[in-house]
């Protein structure tokens, strides 16, 4: 295991985190980013409002969701934290038609509306783009890449892009499209980078092409990486946000969990190219067989919606 | 079953060997999903009497109930057959596999395997595994040596890439197995990618999930059972290996075996054909896309989550029950 006392420093406490061009949108995003899931995780409403509230405080300015995410309650709960404070944050939320129609879109973008007490979104994403014919239903005629261009045309969204945790070829897929997405979520974290890696396959296209890139999963998902003994928390989330990403999205639970994030966010500095080949070095037989990125290897983090609408059991009858 | 209509297996050559095998498998894993041993020993009875001489097994399947089910099925006829077992070592090493080798030929009552392969060979790094010093790799070489196995070979259901990876370390295997449907054909493709690389090394294909692990396209009535079957058996591979666990089982891939005859190409291109939607997002191909089909002792040795509710866990935790009542009774 590596200590974070082995490379560096943290950050400077006391210091904003500091924010990065989203690709070539001209918005700037904060180097870390609050995820959705985790808010509608958060014990109470009182603990998810002051992990926005602290996170704003602190110069967090991306905030991540998901329409299917907690059935609504991650987007009503953001909704509602962010009243009288939505013109300081990027708001992003996606959208979950699972290879469904435009018409599908339009309908959950309403709701998402309402739900986060806006008018208008920053950015809508496509969601859990992992199945293989996902690209062939969203850019079938009438499909969620029309709704994409439908809503902007209409004012209701600002920039365009999709997200995936499952493998790295649907990506390219998807980008094969030459749509102009705007942001390309993907998992990224000093595993990936020797397994079905996105950082090494998909994150040069999309930078190269402009897109902001949006890291996820920077700990495993739900913090495998470190239960198991891959990589300490602090020396995880520095490799992620170290790459060439606008901002890595963090499931934040907890207060707890929002300071110790913070504490490496706060006045970031990317760690070294040789610090992080040694990461990349130490994590390499973790790696090796996937065992710790279950998102890309079993069904555990594939949503019950997406499977629904792919003829896939339930989480239930199918854990993994 | 006695083969009354005086149609038989046809029998295939074993890959590069003068050996021959017949052209449906009989897959351990089922049987042991039969009522009883009693049932078993019938059932290998009658596939014996039916004209299929590959046995299918593993070391792993039902904790050993399966080989002592079969061990007593072939008992008296063991010459008749072409025996295969699997041995589970999953990226451990060539002692362990050694070790699950005498176990499996003490319950299967021979004194030596026609066929022994690597088990769930599925993970990205179990071919690194398999060749590393002191890895199974040495005890496949070291068990031919010593004559109690014939052949070695390997399996695994997960992804064609992996089944290169262990190509590509250049051990001389005699066979490999992987599934081959009409599914497959689409998605992440054995059927393209591995199988024209066997048959140009002279590697005995062996084929199985015919349906699809447990037949869900036969239940959701995209292609019969038959259909399923026979579109399996047309491929270039030596055998077909399909799950067996009652007698209904065995007479319906009797009937299609007995006389088969290859489909015509253009039968096949329409099997792919109405599969084609369905095999897009892998819906029906579990083994490649999730955990279901990777047993306890995979999953552990490279450290994935178990399953509480999958059979061959619930199977390693009832043999650990403790039975001796340790807490006072409540009332």
């Amino acid at each position: 295991m590596l200590g974070a006392a082995s490379l560096g420093a943290h950050g400077q406490s006391g210091a904003e985190v500091p924010k990065r061009p989203l690709g070539r949108t001209g918005l700037e995003v904060s180097a870390l980013g609050i995820g959705g899931y985790h808010l509608g995780s958060a014990n109470s409403e009182a603990e998810a409002t002051q992990i926005v509230n602290e996170a704003l405080d602190a110069g967090v300015n991306f905030f991540d969701n998901a329409w299917e995410y907690h059935q609504g309650l991650s987007e009503e709960r953001l909704g509602r934290a962010l009243k009288g404070k939505r013109d300081r944050a990027v708001v992003m939320t996606k959208v979950c038609t699972h290879g469904r129609d435009k018409n599908v879109a339009m309908r959950q973008l309403e709701e998402s509306l309402t739900r986060l007490q806006t008018d208008h979104l920053d950015v809508w994403q496509i969601h859990e783009v992992i199945y293989e014919n996902d690209p062939d239903l969203i850019f079938a005629p009438n499909g969620a890449a029309e709704a994409l261009l439908a809503a902007k045309q209409q004012g209701k969204v600002q920039f365009l892009g999709f997200t995936g945790h499952k493998d790295p070829s649907i990506h390219l897929k998807m980008l094969s499209h030459g749509f102009p997405f705007d942001t390309v979520q993907m998992p990224l974290n000093c595993l990936d980078a020797t397994f079905r890696s996105f950082e090494t396959k998909v994150l040069p296209e999309v930078t190269g092409r402009g897109m902001a890139a949006l890291g996820m999963k920077s700990l495993g998902g739900s913090g495998e990486l470190v239960r198991e003994g891959a990589v300490v928390v602090t020396m995880g989330l520095r490799y992620a946000m170290s790459l060439p990403v606008a901002v890595t999205i963090s499931g934040i639970d907890s207060l707890d969990v929002l300071h110790q994030n913070l504490e490496v966010a706060r006045g970031f500095q990317p760690l070294s190219a040789a610090e992080m080949q040694s990461i990349r070095d130490a994590c390499r037989f973790d790696a090796s067989d996937g065992h710790l990125e279950l998102f890309k290897t079993t069904k555990k983090y594939d949503g019950d919606l997406g499977r629904r609408m792919h003829g896939f059991p339930s989480s239930t009858e199918l854990p993994l | 079953m006695p083969n009354t209509n005086g149609n038989a297996i046809p029998l295939r050559q074993f890959g590069r060997h003068d050996v021959k095998i017949s052209a449906l498998g009989f897959g351990g894993h089922h049987l042991g999903d039969a009522p009883d041993e009693g049932t078993a020993v019938r059932l290998v009875r009658q596939a014996v009497d039916g004209g299929i001489t590959f046995f299918d097994n593993c070391w792993e399947y039902h904790r050993g109930k399966t080989e002592a089910w079969m061990g007593a099925g072939l008992k008296g006829v063991r010459d008749r057959v072409f025996l295969m077992t699997k041995v589970c070592t999953h990226g451990r090493d060539k002692a362990l596999a050694l070790r699950m080798l005498d176990e499996s030929l003490h319950r299967l009552r021979t004194d030596h395997l026609d066929l022994w392969q690597i088990h769930g060979v599925c993970f990205e790094n179990d071919p690194a595994l398999f060749i590393r010093k002191d890895g199974a790799a040495e005890a496949l070489g070291q068990a031919k040596k010593e004559g109690k196995v014939r052949f070695v070979g390997f399996t695994g259901h997960k992804d064609p890439s992996v089944h290169l990876k262990m190509l590509a370390t250049g051990f001389p295997f005699d066979s490999v197995q992987m599934p081959l449907n009409a599914f497959d054909a689409h998605f992440h493709s054995f059927e393209q990618q591995v199988l024209p690389e066997l048959n140009r090394r002279g590697i005995a294909a062996l084929g199985m999930k015919p349906i699809c692990g447990h037949g869900e396209p036969v239940q959701k009535g995209v292609l019969t059972g038959e259909e399923a079957l026979r579109y399996a058996m047309s491929l270039p591979v030596t055998t077909t290996i399909t799950g067996i666990d009652k007698p209904e089982a065995l007479q319906q891939a009797l009937k299609v075996a007995q006389g088969f005859e290859p489909l015509q190409s253009s039968a096949m291109q329409s099997l792919r054909d109405r599969c084609r939607t369905y095999a897009a997002d892998g819906r029906f191909e579990l083994y490649k896309l999730s955990l279901k089909f990777d047993n306890p002792e995979a999953r552990l040795s490279h450290r994935f989550p178990l399953d509480s509710q999958q059979v061959e866990v619930r199977e390693m935790l009832k043999i650990a029950d403790n039975s001796g009542h340790p807490f006072p009774p409540t009332k």
